[in-house]
């Protein structure tokens, strides 16, 4: 049964779980599960700041997002003023009214202006015990990663010191065995994806990937385990009027997806640091290699961030996207005040108009559900590649 | 296409200020500034017509270097900001801007260059050089200009935090940033030339701080909004005679007044400490409404106060790196907002003994605005009102004269019942 339409999504329990676990965050029964076993919880607010050493210490990482949803940013307007993105500003108003009052610590890293911003006024005005910011450099050179190698270390010693438990070689190897089975099944995932009837819609998935950052990654690959021998097996595959691929800020609200799919477009593949940025690239550990040092050049060498240099890698990674998922179209969506995604637009806009595919520019404010005139913009663009096709 | 038309409209606006310069205080040191902005943009009006090469760079950015291997700066959100405040196109500009496909919310600067460029009112640099020093517009408006401008370009890296480790890692950034020039020009790094830039740094800032000092002084012996000029030296004469000279007039200008007790108590009101950088195309503007309210701004800490430093001309490429770290801007703005910071700009407030505090919110602002609660909040723990003002550098539609007026008469009549 192929559903064109998009409007019935496959209810496989293991998604109303991810669901529930989404719609409980940050209080949802997993973190705080873990953290009755008297184990710390770190938050982090950035794909830069590796996850694996607070695996490796005992520990549960949890990224730090903001509601998700539309609301009122009061405080976040008034900590943060109007014009940092709304992302920084929901996560910081969700720390100030104490959602994440059960935080051992926080670590960020200096990738951009609204990041930093918003570790600066985290640690300023919330009691979290512990803080680290780690200087992400720009570039990639060897000195780059030799700098940034030297940030992750004293980030172990620190967590190190504040838990008074020693991060051994053999809980790194662990950690990274962890972590890259999580990326290993949600590459399997995103395969399922490529297909031209695929079992999942782009919203379903963005709830798998959202939860995968939001409970302990044991438990989360267990579960994605069994919903991928479903979907391998479902009867219900979807294929929609286009194939999309959405690209820019962060988003971690799946409605903005589903607003997309009730049109008919299909989303099947993303450059989201919530997404594929998260999971794309394996931390690969060199014959000899201390571990650490794998996973810092993972983490500064995987698929970049507009905030990186050179651009270029982040767009020719997005055209290799649009060709292995057969992509129609690119929605790009940029938060209000997320700068150094809005500076690459002109660029993005030139590399899609050469290689042909039709692209979207939609500006956004974190946890948009992507109604009223969003979902017009969509619909017309969605027009405009069948009349272009015809 | 590059026609050039509006850099000879900027050496004639500044030629034209000089010959109506009205005898006062500082009429020395004005002309001299206007000469000095004329001289930078001369030499880069003839740069092609004299086989100069032109190097586009952003603020903050270590012109030194450029100085050393004789090559022309072109520094990037100044010269937008003169464009705003001396032909008054910002709305071509930024129209421009947008046609390229910049949003509204980049840092206007940044699209009014943009604009600049593709609408050939600057010629095309050689090369474009920037850093994240200080903020993603810096960091990110680079390639956008290699591409209009068809040209090369070199992206510094400048490392967030403060220590041995990351200003090694500055050092070989401009190594590689020296060979791309001297790969790129042909011109060879003159490193006896660096460490005399360097040498004359540490008098820049030296004068700079005697100048700080004279400041301190109640009533103070500078003008109202006389740091705006005072920005200049370093933001295109770092450790140029251009500089030294300006300084040192200036200084000298304001120990005359404070010897022959030239001074007016009664002129100055109120002393404040000014965040940010208030609009440029205001600067008229808010002179007279100071002037009207007795209001002085006698520090600045995010721009003209420098802490002290002494650099080592022997080893200049080091110096230019640390240098980067002790630029107000730079010290207060990048790198962890901590205690220390917060200590600063509170002791600052303290040791000028200032009323008030005006912050300028430019919107395209992002990371500075994001300072405005805490800064805030320090200050008034230190019983030091502080007011925000919505605004843009060059853009005047984003919020009106008279509601900018409005904000700060009020501001000043609080301060006159305190």
């Amino acid at each position: 049964m192929t559903d064109t339409t998009i409007i019935s999504p496959n209810n496989l329990p293991e998604i109303e779980y991810f669901h529930s676990i989404n719609r409980a965050f940050p209080g949802n029964s997993e973190i705080m599960d873990f953290k009755a076993q008297g184990k710390k919880v770190f938050g982090w607010l950035c794909t830069y700041v590796p996850e694996e050493l607070i695996v490796a210490a005992g520990a549960l990482p949890v990224r730090i997002t903001g509601y998700g949803r539309e609301t009122d940013l009061d405080d976040g307007n008034a900590y943060l003023y109007i014009n940092n993105c709304s992302f920084s500003r929901s996560c910081f108003q969700r720390g100030l009214r104490g959602d994440y009052s059960f935080l051992d610590g926080v670590v960020g890293g200096s990738t951009c202006d609204g990041a930093r911003r918003l570790f600066d006024v985290w640690r300023r005005y919330i009691n979290t015990p512990f803080y680290q910011v780690l200087t992400v450099p720009r570039k990639t050179t060897d000195d780059a990663q030799a700098l940034y190698l030297s940030q992750v270390i004293s980030f172990k010693q620190n967590l190190e010191e504040f838990l008074g438990f020693e991060i051994t070689e053999q809980n790194l190897l662990n950690a990274v065995e962890l972590c890259n089975e999580t990326r290993g099944l949600l590459k399997k995932l995103y395969e399922l994806r490529k297909r031209l009837e695929t079992p999942i819609t782009g919203a379903q998935t963005l709830e798998i990937l959202t939860a995968s950052f939001r409970m302990p990654k044991a438990s989360f690959n267990a579960k994605l385990k069994h919903l991928l021998v479903a979907l391998e097996n479902s009867p219900v595959t979807y294929k929609g009027r286009a194939r999309l691929m959405l690209v820019g800020s962060v988003m971690d609200n799946p409605e903005f997806l589903q607003s997309i799919e009730e049109t008919g477009g299909l989303v099947v593949t993303d450059e989201l640091c919530t997404s594929t940025r998260y999971w794309s690239d394996p931390v690969i550990i060199n014959n000899g290699e201390p571990v650490i040092n794998a996973i810092a050049h993972r983490y500064l060498s995987n698929f970049p961030c507009a905030r990186m240099y050179p651009s270029e890698e982040r767009f020719d990674r997005i055209m290799a996207l649009c060709r292995d998922f057969k992509v129609d179209g690119v929605i790009s969506q940029i938060i209000r005040y997320c700068v150094p995604y809005a500076h690459d637009v002109p660029l993005l806009n030139d590399k899609m108009k050469a290689a042909k595919i039709p692209l979207l520019n939609l500006d956004v404010e974190y946890g948009s559900s992507g109604s009223g005139q969003i979902r017009t913009r969509v619909q017309a663009f969605l027009e405009m590649m069948e009349a272009h096709k015809k | 296409m590059t026609t050039n038309n509006k850099l000879s409209s900027i050496v004639q606006s500044c030629r034209v200020i000089r010959k109506m310069s009205q005898p006062g205080p500082y009429q020395k040191s004005d002309e001299l500034y206007y000469q000095n902005l004329s001289t930078y943009y001369t030499r880069l009006l003839k740069a092609r017509e004299n086989g100069g090469f032109i190097a586009a760079h952003t603020v903050f950015f270590p012109a030194e270097i450029l100085y050393a291997m004789d090559i022309v700066p072109m520094h990037t959100e100044m010269t937008t900001w003169l464009m705003a405040l001396f032909l008054g196109e910002q709305a071509e500009l930024l129209s421009a801007g947008a046609e390229v496909g910049l949003a509204a919310e980049i840092c206007s600067p940044h699209r009014g260059l943009a604009g600049a460029f593709t609408r050939g009112y600057l010629p095309h640099p050689d090369v474009m050089l920037w850093s994240n020093l200080i903020c993603d517009n810096t960091a990110k408006s680079g390639e956008l200009v290699m591409k209009l401008c068809n040209c090369p370009g070199f992206f510094l890296d400048h490392p967030f935090q403060h220590n041995n480790e990351e200003v090694s890692y500055l050092v070989n950034e401009l190594k590689s940033m020296v060979r791309f020039l001297e790969e790129k020009s042909g011109h060879k790094m003159n490193w006896d030339k660096l460490s005399e830039i360097v040498a004359r740094t540490n008098q820049q800032l030296a004068l700079t701080n005697e100048i700080n000092e004279l400041r301190k002084l109640v009533p103070s012996p500078f003008a109202a909004q006389g740091f705006l000029k005072l920005l200049l030296a370093d933001y295109l004469f770092p450790g140029q005679p251009e500089a030294i000279a300006y300084l040192q007039q200036l200084r000298d200008e304001l120990k005359d007044i404070v010897r022959e007790k030239n001074l007016n108590p009664s002129l100055e009101k109120h002393r404040l400490m000014t965040l940010f950088i208030p609009p440029i195309y205001m600067t008229s503007y808010l002179d007279r409404l100071y002037l009207k309210y007795g209001a002085v701004s006698v520090v600045e800490p995010m721009f003209t106060k420098w802490t002290k430093a002494e650099f080592n001309p022997s080893q200049a490429l080091k110096s230019v790196a640390e240098k980067s770290y002790v630029i107000p801007e730079s010290h207060v703005m990048y790198g962890p907002l901590n205690e220390n910071v917060i200590k600063y700009v509170v002791d600052s407030a303290r040791d000028y003994q200032v009323q008030g505090a005006v912050f300028w919110a430019f919107l395209g602002c992002r990371h500075a605005c994001a300072t405005i609660k805490i800064f805030k909040d320090a200050l008034n723990e230190a019983g030091i009102p502080m007011l925000a003002v919505d605004c843009d550098i060059v853009d005047p539609t984003v919020n009106p004269e008279e509601e900018i007026g409005e904000k700060l008469e009020r501001f000043f009549e609080l301060l006159d019942e305190l």
